[in-house]
């Protein structure tokens, strides 16, 4: 214990420069700026600063490319909340809360709570990184394919539950999601599957292309039969951007919850944010004990993912810190760059540059602390925003969208691809087909499938495979229970 | 109106100036274009040359770099293919763009640009666990010969690139039928491989050198052949295949293509640009770094090479049956 203490003072005489503080906050805002464009995440933000950090010393760069990328962590939800348009993939659920939030006239309160629980999801995660990285890495290490698996049909029975009305329509909604994702190159053999010939489809489709077309442009079409009409605002609250104590108060134990889960998925391979938010929003709406709200404006369905996706960045610094490799994309811009630099990334990380590994833990605490100050002030001048109306708010939404449409791929057959999924999210939503499941489907199918087919290689085609390991089983467990839990809970609701 | 008319007339007369005069100059900002995503090899490469061109001051005009990911590579290029003649274009390359080719996923074939050079090379390992019985590759593929279910070899991120094909390659070589192997592949690459020869989830690795380089010499895991040609300086106490009595060497190279039709000055220029570059002190200092190795080709040399590479590739996708 000790010596996480003398390494954690290291890492903090490390971090707290004037140059460095200096750093962390233009590295701060540019991710900040990244994540509230639609389309520009983190891992561009990073690159782009790629040349910008050949002239400093390591730990100076990567700092400064930790601090875009939490900066991106905050900024992504802004975009969520504002115009129900995700700025990353990690903000996806951001919009299920945040943007009813904004339409119910508390747009202030669900940037005030994006940015707090970012914070907290953020210093949490950190707090776990400096304490619990050994034991948390060699967990990881556990998780083969089958155990990959049982996770993601955990996560997928746990969404299920996520769908308002009927289920069917929610396991109708799932298995769209799950056809999308085969579009594409198939990764265990190569071969083209469903692209008819599409050049642009060979990369499958991008989800975020999916979520823009039937959240943001969707939302555009919508509205276009009461394009007078103003936001629900009240015009005291307006620019007050706080959150009130009985507010905050729902949202203690969704952050405290989320910040643990979304850190473990951060560590294991191959897992992204995504998947981190979707599973704590989950969480939270089953154990909520008002969950018809959620979807409507539950300030703590917008906390828990908020939570769970910052300390999901922290989580992905573990595989990097103690292996040497990427846990997400935006890792592995950073190793890049660390490696041109001269550090040369592997196990031996923490032993051999204690001062670059431990300033980084540090300088993730004071990254938050800094966006939190950057965050709060930048609400204000985007709730005015709401003071528009709407015939000049939604040609705006439409516009973002499609840049942000073209900055994913720079391709343009995404416009064609982003309208006919807005067509679809339309003529869903009259069908009252609920989206979640088709989404999570959509971002869980390759990796699903993947390690399903990866687990028969390895057993030689027996489903025995997800029953022998310990962790597998349990994952299976928790699945079925909670299916039963929400069927049951659905008939109490019915009758 | 009449500004505009009067810069695009110049920057038309600049054009036709310079590729009419018999040296040829870069007369705008030079892109290039990394067929990916920032922080896989080719976007590395990519940054490498812009640093070493600008810091050497080897080109007069800026350069950037441009991401332009999908269809394995095939974005990137059809958008070179696309800026005809233009000398101020030019794209990251490597096997794949023969590869994806011959596995009949992209149309786009070496002969529709213009290429320019090889300039760095990784070599493949064959890694195994810490604890593994076997100390070279003999011995692995003996033990998968005799019981190929019991050895899932981690692969990624898809079947049919470099470090598949060269397993495939040495399997061949020890009588290994090459259908049999249980490939267990990781879409994540390096960055799920790694943990999953590391937790035991697969038995050994095909994979990129650096990738595992680290592992190996913290004692986490063992390398028991590289497909390089001669002994590696930083890795002293690993045997190449050919050590081991395999023929094969196999590197992992990466270079440059330019935009299709470019003229003979052209392409001269950038002989000069590049040859000069290699061997510059910021350039060797930077592949060291990212443990690459040098594999410097002009233009002539690549070309043959290319040919070369593109009737070996499919005489070995035939035979392993991946080419249809």
């Amino acid at each position: 214990m000790d010596a996480i203490f003398q390494n954690l003072a290291i890492g903090f005489s490390t971090a707290i420069t004037a140059y460095n503080i200096l750093w962390v906050f233009i590295g701060g805002l540019l991710g900040t700026v990244m994540g509230m464009l639609p389309g520009l995440g983190p891992a561009t933000g990073v690159a782009i600063l790629i040349p910008i950090t050949y002239g400093m010393n390591p730990s100076t760069a990567l700092i400064t490319m930790c601090a875009v990328y939490y900066g991106a962590m905050f900024g992504g939800s802004r975009a969520s909340i504002m115009i129900n348009t995700p700025g990353d993939a990690s903000a996806i659920v951001s919009c299920f809360d945040g943007y009813p939030m904004t339409k119910n006239g508390e747009a202030g309160a669900a940037l005030a709570i994006s940015a707090i629980a970012s914070f907290i999801g953020g210093t949490i995660g950190m707090l776990f990184l400096v304490f619990l990285t050994g034991p948390i890495a060699d967990a990881a290490l556990r998780f083969g394919p089958a155990e990959m698996f049982s996770l993601m049909l955990f996560a997928l029975v746990a969404t299920i539950t996520l769908a308002e009305g009927s289920l069917l329509k929610g396991v109708i909604a799932m298995c769209i999601g799950f056809m999308l994702s085969t579009i594409g190159i198939d990764a265990l053999t190569g071969i083209l599957r469903f692209t008819y010939g599409v050049e642009e489809l060979q990369d499958g489709i991008d989800f975020l292309v999916v979520m823009i077309g039937v959240y943001a442009i969707c939302e555009v079409f919508k509205n276009l039969k009461n394009l007078e009409t103003k936001y629900n605002l009240d015009s005291k609250s307006i620019g007050k951007v706080w959150v009130s104590w009985p507010q905050f108060k729902k949202c203690i134990m969704p952050m405290l919850r989320s910040s643990p889960l979304g850190f473990f998925v951060g560590v294991l391979p191959g897992m992204g944010a995504s998947i981190a938010t979707f599973m704590s929003y989950a969480m939270e709406k089953n154990l909520s004990k008002t969950p018809e709200k959620f979807g409507k404006g539950a300030i703590e369905g917008l906390a828990a993912p908020e939570a769970a996706n910052n300390s999901c960045a922290a989580g992905a610094m573990v595989p990097l810190l103690t292996l040497g490799i990427p846990g997400s994309g935006t890792t592995a811009v950073m190793l890049g760059a660390l490696m041109m630099l001269g550090v040369k990334p592997g196990p031996i990380l923490f032993s051999q540059y204690p001062e670059i590994a431990w300033g980084v833990i540090a300088s993730i605490l004071i990254g938050n602390i800094i966006l939190v100050i950057i965050n709060l002030p930048l609400a204000i001048p985007l709730v005015q925003l709401l003071k528009l109306p709407q015939r000049v708010m939604m040609p705006l939404i439409l516009g973002m969208a499609f840049m942000g449409t073209y900055f994913l791929n720079y391709s343009s057959f995404d416009f064609i691809l982003v309208m006919g999924f807005a067509l679809g999210g339309y003529i869903f939503s009259k069908l009252e087909i609920p989206l979640p499941p088709m989404i999570l489907a959509l971002i869980l199918g390759g990796t699903t499938e993947q390690s399903f087919r990866n687990s028969m290689s390895l057993s030689d085609g027996s489903l025995g495979i997800f029953f022998s390991k310990p962790i597998s089983v349990t994952l299976i467990a928790l699945a079925g229970l909670s299916l039963v839990y929400s069927l049951l809970k659905r008939r109490k609701h019915a009758q | 109106m009449k500004k505009l008319f009067a810069v695009v007339l110049l920057v038309v007369l600049f054009a036709v100036a310079g590729t009419a005069s018999a040296e040829w100059k870069p007369s705008r900002t030079i892109e290039l274009i990394a067929p990916a995503n920032p922080g896989g090899g080719w976007d590395m490469l990519c940054r490498t040359v812009q640093k070493a061109l600008t810091d050497e001051k080897l080109v007069e005009k800026n350069v950037i770099v441009v991401n332009k990911p999908g269809g394995g590579g095939a974005t990137g290029w059809n958008y070179l293919k696309g800026k005809k003649g233009q000398g101020e274009y030019l794209s990251a390359t490597s096997t794949l763009l023969m590869l994806n080719n011959l596995l009949g996923k992209s149309e786009i074939t070496y002969k529709d640009v213009t290429p320019i050079a090889a300039l760095q090379t990784e070599w493949i390992s064959i890694a195994v666990e810490q604890d593994s019985p076997w100390k070279t590759v003999k011995d692995l593929f003996e033990a998968i010969k005799a019981d190929p279910s019991s050895v899932p070899v981690g692969v990624g991120p898809t079947l049919g690139n470099n470090d598949h094909l060269m397993f495939l390659e040495l399997a061949q070589e020890f009588g290994v039928e090459p259908a049999s192997i249980k490939f267990i592949v990781y879409p994540g690459a390096g960055g799920e491989i790694v943990p999953a020869l590391l937790g035991g989830h697969v038995k050994a690795t095909t994979i990129g050198l650096g990738e595992v380089l680290e592992q190996h010499k913290a004692g986490k895991m063992r390398i028991i052949g590289v497909s390089a040609d001669q002994k590696l300086d930083f890795l002293p106490d690993v045997d190449t295949f050919t050590a081991q009595g395999v023929n094969l060497v196999f590197p992992h190279w990466r270079g440059i293509i330019g935009a299709p039709d470019l003229t003979p000055e052209q392409v001269k220029y950038w002989d000069d640009v590049f040859t000069k570059m290699v061997q510059t002190e910021t350039w060797k200092t930077l592949i060291a770094n990212l443990g690459w190795s040098n594999f410097y080709q002009n233009s002539a040399e690549h070309t043959a090479f290319l040919e070369k590479s593109t009737t070996d590739f499919d005489k070995l996708l035939t035979q392993v049956g991946l080419k249809k």
